[in-house]
């Protein structure tokens, strides 16, 4: 679960990591807010998309009177909070992270001088100026490695220390808030040499949100309503703009079956797991396919404890309960599959046994309504 | 032969009293796995499957003999039941929780380098040498699926595991030992770290793998096999192909996997090291046999 900037600075804050003064506000506060704002100043949008800058939604204004017109422009393209925050004399951008590393189960600390631009590409442009530090869960992150990285990113002693304790602070936040991954880009250094976190990027493992109650997905979260609705209920859910509604059963096959669609020339209308524990939401399922404007929905599952009968009992049953205006194709398999063929049958299904074969004939469905 | 587990492992099952647990302690005893014990703290003296429970791993191996450890607890108690089990100087462990917290998963599997010990999963279904035994939860009853023969399988998959299974028998093979390294992030022990044993056994004369987007395991299988450490043939399903990029891992996450994680990137690296990419799963069954044709 992905955090806003303002919920990072204030977490920042509170592990004493320096930021900029700012203040948050909505359409309605926003007003009192500009007027007691010294100039000039940044409104930041408050949204959770990368790439705020490029699309307008970062603004440096001079005035009052600017910093009314840009709000008004901003909260008019949907945006509901702006965080106002006092600017920075840049003198350099560094850039900090720490995420997870997989092989040797490890933290990893990642640095650069060049921050400020995205870090893929700096990684792919200039692989030499990226510092890459393992610190282990057990120990913690020791005191000379949050120095030996700030030295290699400054030869400016009292530059160093600000940022070797910053590293230290983010560390802790990194454990403490059970991250995925936790980001300043940019990390300024002023002209009067204090270093600043531009930017909170803060990941926390969803596996973990339990532990972090104060922090619940909001419709924010998600680009599209049916992704949210979806993801209330548990199921994982992708809206797509094409033809196919998958219903499909686990991650693995569910993603091999939106392959062959694509190889068979097909488009998918949206991508969604019910297997697992979702097994008994056939009917919820339906439904959110039903929302698109696909041709034909595409049942295809290959389940363990997820009975063939049970899915199938439970496709025939949100049938009957939705009469979906479209196709349905099935291809339920795995245990009691022969039970799930003599119950589809019996709801007039002419279910398919093989997963190539049944997303042949959606294709073609698709493709056949389309002509 | 097989790898990890054959019919005479003795296994253990912590978690063994609750509902999966008792399950699949159930299918596994049906399919002739050797299940000794079982740990639930608290339910000492009770019996599942005519399997004594104790309330500790160390309290189970004063009375018994373990040789690997399944673990059917929740995500959150994983960790703990994880370490407990190496305590215990058990060096096979399998975990099938979905949803253990990352930061612990990073802790197990740091825990399975320094302690040399194998840890499969979490999020997986576990291991199986079918025809022989299983820890974890396959339908081994599935027979056009779960045939005993000479190809290993390694997954980080479920259901795509039957699927691609049901093309390797299809043509005429069957399964040796299928693992299962699960699909979280940070698994315990990962692909490249099983080919070795793979090249040891000699009941595996081929190795399917079943990966996806993501992650650089897929890259260190191509490395393994450009370096000798695995010399047998090797034909790889790959899901995510079409499969738009970048949904879950921020920038860090892109640098760390360093230009490595998509399936194209993958495929170059896995037929560059000698494999056999198989572009649909059918075509995985169909691979096998070119191999043992060229072969005869």
């Amino acid at each position: 679960m992905k955090l806003f900037e303002y919920q990072g600075k204030e977490i920042f804050g509170r592990y004493k990591i320096p930021v900029p003064k700012s203040r948050l506000a909505d359409f309605k506060s926003i007003e009192t807010a500009l007027r007691s704002t010294n100039y000039p100043c940044v409104l930041k949008s408050q949204v959770l998309r990368g790439g705020r800058g490029k699309a307008g939604l970062i603004r440096v204004v001079n005035n009052e009177e600017e910093a009314k017109g840009e709000a008004r422009r901003l909260f008019d393209i949907g945006i509901n909070k702006l965080l106002i925050e006092e600017a920075v004399d840049i003198e350099r951008e560094l850039y900090l992270s720490i995420t997870v590393e997989p092989v040797e189960g490890k933290a990893l600390l990642i640095a650069s001088a060049e921050g400020g631009m995205e870090i893929e590409t700096l990684a792919r442009d200039f692989p030499e100026k990226i510092i890459r530090e393992k610190v282990d869960l057990n120990t913690g992150i020791m005191p000379f490695q949050a120095r030996d990285v700030s030295y290699k990113l400054t030869e400016d002693t009292q530059i160093a220390s600000q940022i070797a304790s910053i590293i230290l602070r983010l560390y802790a936040v990194f454990r403490d808030y059970d991250a995925e991954l936790v980001e300043i880009n940019p990390l300024f250094v002023s002209k009067s040499g204090s270093v600043i976190a531009g930017d909170a990027k803060l990941i926390i493992d969803d596996n973990s949100r339990y532990k972090h109650p104060e922090y619940q997905l909001t419709r924010e979260h998600f680009e599209s309503d049916a992704e949210y609705e979806a993801a209330m209920e548990g199921i994982p859910y992708l809206q797509f703009d094409g033809d196919i509604s998958l219903m499909c059963a686990g991650a693995g096959l569910t993603t091999t079956v939106f392959d062959l669609i694509h190889y068979e020339g097909g488009t998918v209308a949206n991508y969604l797991e019910f297997g697992g524990p979702n097994y008994r939401k056939a009917k919820r399922a339906m439904e959110l396919c039903l929302k698109n404007e696909s041709k034909v929905i595409l049942i295809v599952t290959f389940g363990t404890i997820a009975r063939a009968d049970v899915m199938a009992k439970g496709v025939v049953e949100a049938i009957e309960a939705l009469k979906p205006d479209r196709p349905i194709v099935t291809c339920i398999r795995g245990t009691n599959e022969e039970e799930a063929v003599k119950i589809l049958k019996g709801a007039n299904l002419t279910p398919i046994f093989d997963t190539e074969e049944a997303v042949r004939e959606a294709v073609r469905i698709a493709k056949g309504v389309t002509a | 032969m097989s790898i990890f587990i054959d019919k005479s492992t003795r296994v253990l099952v912590q978690g063994i009293t609750g509902k999966e647990g008792s399950f699949w302690t159930r299918h596994m005893k049906e399919m002739g796995t050797n299940v000794v014990a079982g740990v639930t703290p608290g339910k000492e003296g009770q019996e599942v499957e005519g399997i004594p429970v104790f309330h500790s791993v160390r309290r189970a191996l004063q009375h018994t003999a373990v040789e690997a450890s399944l673990i059917f607890v929740p995500p959150k108690f994983v960790k703990d039941a994880v370490f407990e089990a190496l305590d215990g100087g058990i060096r096979k462990i399998v975990i099938m929780a979905d949803g253990i917290p990352l930061h612990d998963t990073i802790q197990i599997r740091r825990a399975g380098l320094v302690e040399n010990a194998k840890i499969i999963g979490g999020n997986t279904s576990g291991v199986i040498t079918p025809g022989e035994a299983m820890m974890g939860s396959f339908p081994y009853w599935i027979e056009r699926v779960y045939k005993p023969g000479d190809i290993g399988v390694m997954t980080r998959s479920g259901s795509l595991t039957n699927e691609v299974t049901a093309m390797v028998v299809r043509a005429g093979f069957g399964v040796s030992t299928l693992v299962g390294v699960g699909g979280d992030p940070v698994p315990g022990t990962r692909f490249a770290e099983l080919l070795r044993d793979y090249q040891e056994d000699s009941a595996t004369r081929a190795v399917v793998i079943i990966g996806e987007l993501g992650g650089s395991m897929e890259e260190e299988v191509a490395e393994s096999m450009e370096s000798g450490i695995y010399t047998k043939p090797l034909v790889a399903f790959l899901a995510g192909r079409t499969a738009p990029e970048g949904k879950k891992m921020g920038h860090a996450g892109a640098i760390v996997s360093n230009g490595t994680g998509t399936v194209e990137g993958k495929i170059r690296a896995l037929e560059k090291a000698g494999a056999l990419v198989a572009e649909r799963p059918r075509m995985v069954g169909e691979l096998l046999k070119q191999i043992f044709k060229e072969d005869a």
